[in-house]
């Protein structure tokens, strides 16, 4: 069902999956490009929960997906009010969980959630190295100074999308909530430290947006795990 | 913790990277050899697709590589991107 919420900055759309009643996992896909290359596959880990009768929300942030803010105007504080906003509108007194996959996990600070269930979650210092060096492989490296606030130069465009200086300097500086109940599933060629690696190719590097049925099912046993484990 | 990789396990290490990443045939990737061209021979590697395979590649083997590093050369031919790793590797081990 295609739902929506409103925050201060405006309304943004939002899906939602499974049953009206019980605990609700509310789920950040990653930034950018990698957030069109792992849409299906989360869409299809949601709808595995909702067949465990467990709901979900996955809601557009603005600035990315169907949003009608320009990407220039997105700001890493906009998200995470909008990202509360979302699941507060989407939870009301339910129990939420976070599902965050990769930069998604860099957002949910704002959040009142019961637990974290984190996909390879990257630190922002390593996707902002990552978004400048696709800019350079394309033949137009960007001249940015990453620790220098008082730089008010203009929005750059890096692969098609506009974002603006201060941006990029908040999501090198952002990490992932560590504290509380927190989960890290990683992909097993993935050296550094998770609860669990589970084997699958990393769908957000893949140019095609490709899915994984069978880590689709895996995964949302794991989640299901997880939130009862949680509740108990 | 930490981890040694032998030389060929850096070469599959940097195979497993070009399959995952550029989502080709497993056949394929097993028959690439040091002659094999990439950059500007495989359609799959496009200009996004650099980055993200050289950052799969940093992740995996703990390096980091510079983007002064990044040229044609180290992407010429899997042979190639091979050395460039496992010098990398190599620097990173001596340190």
């Amino acid at each position: 069902m295609i739902d929506h919420y409103d925050w201060a900055g405006g309304r943004e759309a939002m899906m939602r999956f499974g049953p009206t009643t019980g605990p609700i996992v509310v789920a950040v896909l990653p930034l950018f490009e990698e957030a069109n290359r792992t849409r299906t596959f989360i869409s299809g880990v949601l709808r595995r929960l909702a067949e465990r009768h467990i709901a979900s929300a996955l809601p557009d942030l603005p600035g990315q997906g169907e949003s009608l803010v320009p990407t220039e105007n997105a700001m890493l504080a906009g998200w995470r009010t909008a990202l509360a906003s979302a699941s507060t509108a989407a939870a009301g007194e339910r129990p939420v969980h976070i599902l965050s996959c990769r930069g998604g996990a860099l957002l949910d600070h704002d959040v009142k959630a019961v637990s974290r269930w984190q996909l390879a979650p990257a630190k922002g210092e390593a996707l902002v190295r990552e978004l400048l060096r696709t800019s350079a492989a394309a033949g137009e490296r960007i001249e940015i100074d990453l620790g220098n606030y008082n730089d008010e130069g203009n929005a750059v465009t890096i692969a098609g999308n506009t974002l603006s200086r201060t941006l990029i300097r908040d999501l090198n500086a952002a990490d992932c909530v560590r504290d509380g109940a927190v989960r890290v599933v990683r992909l097993e060629t993935d050296p550094a430290v998770a609860d669990r690696k589970v084997a699958g190719a990393p769908l957000w590097r893949q140019s095609e947006p490709g899915d994984d049925p069978a880590l689709a099912d895996l995964l949302a046993d794991d989640i299901a795990d997880w939130i009862a484990r949680c509740a108990s | 913790m930490t981890t040694h990789h032998a030389p060929s396990t850096v070469g599959q290490t940097v195979r497993a990277v070009l399959k995952d990443v550029l989502a080709l045939d497993a056949d394929r990737v097993a028959a690439f050899d040091d002659d094999t061209a990439l950059f500007g021979a495989l359609p799959e590697l496009d200009s996004m697709a650099v980055a993200g395979v050289l950052t799969e590649i940093e992740d995996r083997l703990h390096i980091l590589i510079e983007d002064d590093e990044v040229d044609g050369e180290m992407l010429e031919s899997f042979g190639a991107l091979r050395r460039f790793a496992e010098a990398k590797v190599a620097a990173r081990n001596a340190t």
